[in-house]
């Protein structure tokens, strides 16, 4: 060893000292930095070394980075117990879990063999019943599962996997092996936040994450990708992504995935089974849909043969299955191998259908359906935790019952041994598992805490593939017990550090992967919808904006006293429904700035961007994360509370700072929207919008009595003063004004600019029928355009505007029916038995 | 005893329905030890865009049907001919003891639809309860002969319980109708299942029909029937499931004939699905069974 090499060593010791400073492992517990004698293990010194060069300071500045990153990207988890029912957004522990690659591989091949056998297990249960009828298993052990789906017993998935997407929470014991401690084969959730966390974290230490060299996560998911659009058997390559819907704890994952993978973001009453095919509604009409990535648990999966109650379901889609119709990731019936219960016979089943025990050991698992185990589990009562067999409620006991024997109260043990006697097979007893530690980042230094990680994997055409990072689950309490940490406060990435040469695919998808798409068509009907309400929200709020900045700016210059033009700008706010009623004849101001800040007025701004970002927030899919950040944006300048005190200059501030971002988000829209069906639908509703709100200025301020400067004002809500400066020297004149604001082809704020653009959108929207005569919407349009083409702006008068506005909502509606209306389905009246 | 048995489900709705997707479970099929059927119809207004027949998991005829036409108004008949000829029960008192048929239960190696298994757990309609397993319980004893004791069961629910037809609706749950101590058949059928099943003891729920004799002198009111609810409980692999009918504190004999089973009246619920409608549904049930007599041929010799 050269002179210099001891010297950096004996440098870098020192400062990962440094960052060590008072780390104090658990007694009795493993941690992953941390060895046995106070050294931190050698593949995290490298990264210690990086952090101690960086510093306190530039630490704290970097993660505060990436939390920011998370939050502007909407990494939120929708939480339901939330007073407000909320979202909240997902928090990181910025110091990644690392991982050497053999300590990886051999966890890695271990979860592999497991999941080859919980497959085996599936078909098994659902086919030919060997291992019932051997004895391997007892039948009520899986009868007791909800999650036994009788009506698919007998049905063989199509490609012949049950299982296709597996996730397995493990946790490293004291002896330094891994267990798992849960099988999740329903629709495992938390991958999108790994990618969330592996992306922030690389941001906030990109020096780091390159020196480490730890394995990339892109090639997983495009194995992924490939192995689902295999078992596309139609060719059109349509793949949806299942959600139970907005509402779901983990939709905002959805979203992220079905973007990231590029297959269609459906719920259930956007899908529709005709014959065998399950098919999804879209503003062209049905489009058949062959695979299926199912986020929606099972049991809701179809109102006819599963939860006759589900409204999150489609119809029919058993028998679509049953009949090849469709593929499911994963099947229909895959949850049933997550029961507690089973994990109790898998040793035996691995023996008897492998040859031999698991690699990977399980958590000690014991049901207390069989007279010898039961007697066991109580006899051990106190050292075991008592949970629910097949993750039901237990009558008596509180809804998801998991604790230890010796912490019961009397009456729960008198309880558990009642239900031992009666119903031992709702029970299991399992060992209790201590987890290790990994560091985590207090503000200053590094502190202990223990985790869990979830670990991922993927059926590919090479068989099952396993991501090389995860998902740790991070509890800031210092109870090692597994069992204890159901929740997690917070999550951290996984750092797999290579010892070769790191695959370098990308977060993007490569080109030679990415599936050509041209089709414009597989624009779900729901998501049009949207898309044209967040449109005409989005340019409501504009128009409402100018008129506050109308109020607050000029106008007060020109007519300081309530006189008749602000008379009329207030009833533009008040058939908006942003005028207070129990505001009467304040200063103007006050108007304004109730229209930009109360919550209660429906018309008011607040009320507008909720609006927006509700509409937004249900096809998250179709934004990118800029255009979901101003959005975001948009939402928090106009909802903050105004303090009461608040001056004409803070509204104008305000209403100019929310102009500013639905600008930005126009710009991103029309950047970065491809010029599909999507984009068009946005840009109806924003056109349809203007041009109501023009008319409606046109009409309150171009009418022959209305007051002087009235046409000045209309020039200004219509954003057109400077283009009315350059091209005439005079005052606001009539003719003139009406012209810009009406006619004018060339002026992007004039009627006649909107109706052009909402034609050419209609003429080019799918499923229209080039030799079939113009649509409804068509002719309506055609018909304003043709009377603004046949008119002089000085030939204006008041029924023309009122007529045109009423052909305009009339359009609204049609375009409404023709491409968005599903009739709600109801659900079918039960007969009563006497 | 031969049935001819006709049942009409009629739906009319507020608003023209665009179209509906259902599954339909009203297609009797042979019971061993109990009916054979010999003639079955069902009929469907309007006609569906398809409609396909089969089995469910419990091996009762279910269809499958759609219609994609506009309707106001939904007629599903059914007509079947039934030949109910009842195996005599076993003797009570010499079914096995209760402890020894949950210890049976849990042991099954039968996965298979007459399993005892499914009975076991509590189903979508039929969570358990504490108070109604403990209720169950005094008639239980361990060593008990578990037939003797589920009849007992179901006596004391017609005794306590009282037959109020509207007080509750097909999604009432069994701790709503155990403590109001009233209900119709279905409550009764879920009751007594949750509370055997509280006990480990394996319960099942079966839908059919009763024959109703009119009072002495008085015709049979046509379409005066309704479908009907009872249990079944297993007693042991020799005896399988006794059916049992707590509603009228008789086991089922020749007046029951059953249309289906299942763990719960969600399974064998006689319609699910969705209409595509913004209106109000109206429901009306009709039910027939009349008993015919039989050809001379066939008559059992006396």
């Amino acid at each position: 060893m050269s002179g210099a090499e001891t010297r950096s060593i004996a440098f870098e010791q020192a400062a990962v000292e440094s960052v060590l400073g008072g780390y104090e492992t658990l007694p009795g517990v493993r941690d992953e930095m941390m060895d046995a004698d106070g050294q931190p293990r050698a593949h995290w010194v490298a990264f210690l070394a990086s952090l101690a060069e960086l510093g306190p300071d530039d630490l704290r500045r970097r993660f505060s980075a990436a939390d920011r990153y998370l939050r502007e990207s909407g990494v939120f988890y929708r939480v339901y117990d939330d007073a407000g029912g909320g979202e909240r957004p997902w928090s990181l522990s910025h110091i990644p879990l690392l991982l050497e690659k053999s300590d990886w591989s051999e966890l890695a091949a271990g979860l592999v063999e497991r999941v080859e056998l919980l497959e085996t297990v599936l078909a098994d249960l659902y086919g030919a019943g060997s291992l019932v009828a051997s004895g391997a298993l007892p039948a009520a052990a899986v009868a007791g599962s909800p999650e036994f789906l009788r009506p698919l017993v007998g049905v063989k998935p199509r490609g012949g996997r049950f299982l296709r997407f597996y996730a397995a929470d493990v946790g490293r014991g004291p002896d330094g092996r891994w267990w798992v401690l849960s099988d999740r084969t329903q629709a495992p959730s938390g991958v999108g936040y790994a990618l969330e966390n592996r992306l922030a974290v690389t941001r906030a230490l990109p020096d780091v994450s390159r020196t480490l060299r730890m394995e990339r996560l892109a090639s997983f998911f495009q194995s992924f990708r490939t192995s689902l659009l295999k078992l596309e058997a139609t060719g059109e390559g349509r793949i949806g992504l299942l959600t139970p819907g907005s509402l779901n704890e983990t939709y905002f994952e959805h979203a992220l995935l079905a973007r990231y993978l590029g297959f269609l973001l459906v719920e259930g009453e956007d899908l529709t089974v005709r014959g065998d095919a399950v098919n999804v509604r879209t503003v062209a009409g049905l489009k058949r849909v062959d695979v299926l990535l199912r986020r929606l648990d099972a049991d809701f999966g179809d109102p006819l043969e599963l939860n006759a109650h589900s409204r999150l379901g489609v119809p029919g889609l058993v028998q679509a299955v049953r009949q090849g119709g469709v593929a499911l990731a994963n099947a229909l019936g895959a949850g049933l191998v997550e029961a507690p219960a089973l994990m109790a016979f898998l040793p035996r089943i691995a023996t008897e259908m492998l040859g031999h025990p698991l690699a990977l050991p399980h958590v000690g698992t014991w049901w207390c359906g069989q007279d010898v185990e039961r007697a066991q589990v109580m006899e051990h009562l106190d050292d075991l935790v008592i949970t629910s067999a097949f993750g039901g409620r237990i009558p008596g006991l509180p809804r998801r019952f998991s604790a230890v024997g010796a912490d019961l109260s009397p009456a729960e043990r008198r309880r558990v041994a009642a239900l031992m006697a009666q119903r031992g097979a709702d029970l299991v007893g399992q060992d209790i598992a201590r987890v290790s530690t990994m560091p985590v980042w207090n503000g200053d230094r590094l502190v202990p805490r223990p985790f869990t990680l979830r670990v991922f994997l993927a059926a590919t055409e090479d068989g099952w593939e396993v991501m090389p990072g995860g998902f740790c689950r991070i509890s800031e309490s210092l109870d090692a017990r597994a069992f204890s940490m159901q929740r997690g406060d917070r999550s951290a990435d996984v750092w797999v550090l290579s010892d070769g040469v790191v695959n370098s695919a990308t977060l993007m998808p490569s080109p030679e992967n990415v599936r050509i798409r041209r089709s414009s068509g597989t624009l779900q009907s729901r998501s049009a919808d949207n898309l044209f309400w967040l449109g005409r929200y989005l340019e409501r709020a504009e128009a409402t904006m100018r008129v506050v900045r109308a109020l607050v700016g000029r106008l007060s210059e020109v007519e300081p006293s309530a006189g008749p033009l602000v008379a009329r700008v207030l009833s533009l706010l008040s058939s908006w429904g942003a005028m207070p009623r129990d505001l009467a004849r304040a200063n103007p101001a006050r108007y304004a700035i109730a229209a930009l800040t109360r919550m209660d007025l429906p018309g008011a701004l607040p009320q507008l961007v909720r609006n927006a970002r509700a509409s937004a927030s249900v096809i998250r899919d179709r934004f990118s994360p800029d255009a979901w950040r101003a959005l975001l944006d948009l939402e928090s300048c106009l909802t903050t509370p105004v303090p009461n005190a608040a001056s004409e200059a803070d509204a104008y501030e305000r209403a100019d700072a929310g102009l500013r971002i639905i600008a930005a988000f126009s710009g991103l829209a029309s950047e970065n929207m491809n010029r599909l069906a999507g984009w068009r639908f946005l840009e109806i509703g924003r056109r349809i919008e203007r041009s109501i709100a023009i008319l409606r200025f046109a009409r309150t301020f171009a009418e022959p009595a209305a007051p002087r400067g009235a046409l000045n004002v209309l020039l200004q809500l219509a954003d057109s003063q400077i283009t009315y400066r350059t091209r005439y020297v005079m005052l606001e004149a009539r003719g003139p004004v009406l012209d810009l604001v009406m006619l004018d082809p060339d002026n992007p704020r004039s009627l006649m600019f909107q109706i052009q653009r909402i034609a050419d959108h209609l003429h080019v929207l799918p499923g229209r029928d080039p030799d079939a005569p113009p649509s409804l919407s068509e002719r309506l349009v055609a018909r304003i355009l043709s009377d603004l083409i046949a008119r002089t702006a000085e030939s204006f008068e008041l029924q023309h505007f009122e007529a045109m506005e009423g052909d305009l909502l009339k359009l609204s509606d049609e375009i409404g029916a023709h491409y968005f209306i599903q009739e709600p389905e109801e659900t079918v009246y039960w007969p009563v038995a006497t | 005893m031969l049935y001819d048995i006709r049942q009409t489900t009629s739906y009319s709705y507020a608003v023209p329905v665009r179209a509906t997707k259902q599954v339909l479970r009203m297609s009797p099929v042979d019971r061993k030890g109990h009916q054979h059927v010999i003639a079955h119809v069902l009929d469907v207004t309007p006609r569906p865009s398809e409609i396909e027949r089969g089995r469910d998991f419990f091996g009762n005829g279910i269809a499958w049907m759609a219609i994609d036409a506009a309707h106001d108004r939904l007629d599903i008949a059914t007509r079947s001919r039934i030949d109910v000829t009842v195996t005599p029960l076993p003797e009570a008192l010499g079914t096995p003891g209760v402890e020894a048929i949950r210890a049976a239960a849990l042991a099954s190696q039968d996965l298979g639809p007459a399993s005892p298994v499914h009975g076991l757990f509590a189903s979508r309609s039929v969570p358990l309860e504490v108070d109604i397993a403990d209720w169950v319980a005094t008639s239980c004893a361990d060593d008990r002969p578990v037939l003797a004791a589920a009849m007992e069961v179901m006596t004391r629910i017609h005794e306590d319980f009282a037959y109020q037809p509207g007080a509750t609706c097909v999604t009432t749950l069994p701790a709503e109708a155990f403590a109001a101590r009233s209900g119709v058949c279905q409550d009764f059928a879920h009751v007594m299942i949750a509370g055997l099943r509280g006990l480990g003891l394996p319960a099942r729920y079966v839908s059919g029909y009763l024959r109703t004799v009119p009072p002495a002198g008085e015709e049979r009111l046509a379409g005066a029937d309704a479908t009907h609810a009872w249990v079944e409980v297993w007693c042991g692999e020799e005896a399988g499931w006794i059916g049992l009918d707590p509603t009228n504190a008789i086991p089922a004999g020749e007046d029951h004939v059953i249309l289906a089973i299942g763990r719960d009246y969600a399974d064998v619920s006689p319609v699910d699905g969705v209409v595509v409608s913004s209106g109000s549904q109206i429901l009306a049930v009709g039910v027939d069974v009349v008993p015919v007599e039989r050809p001379q041929a066939d008559a059992p010799a006396s």
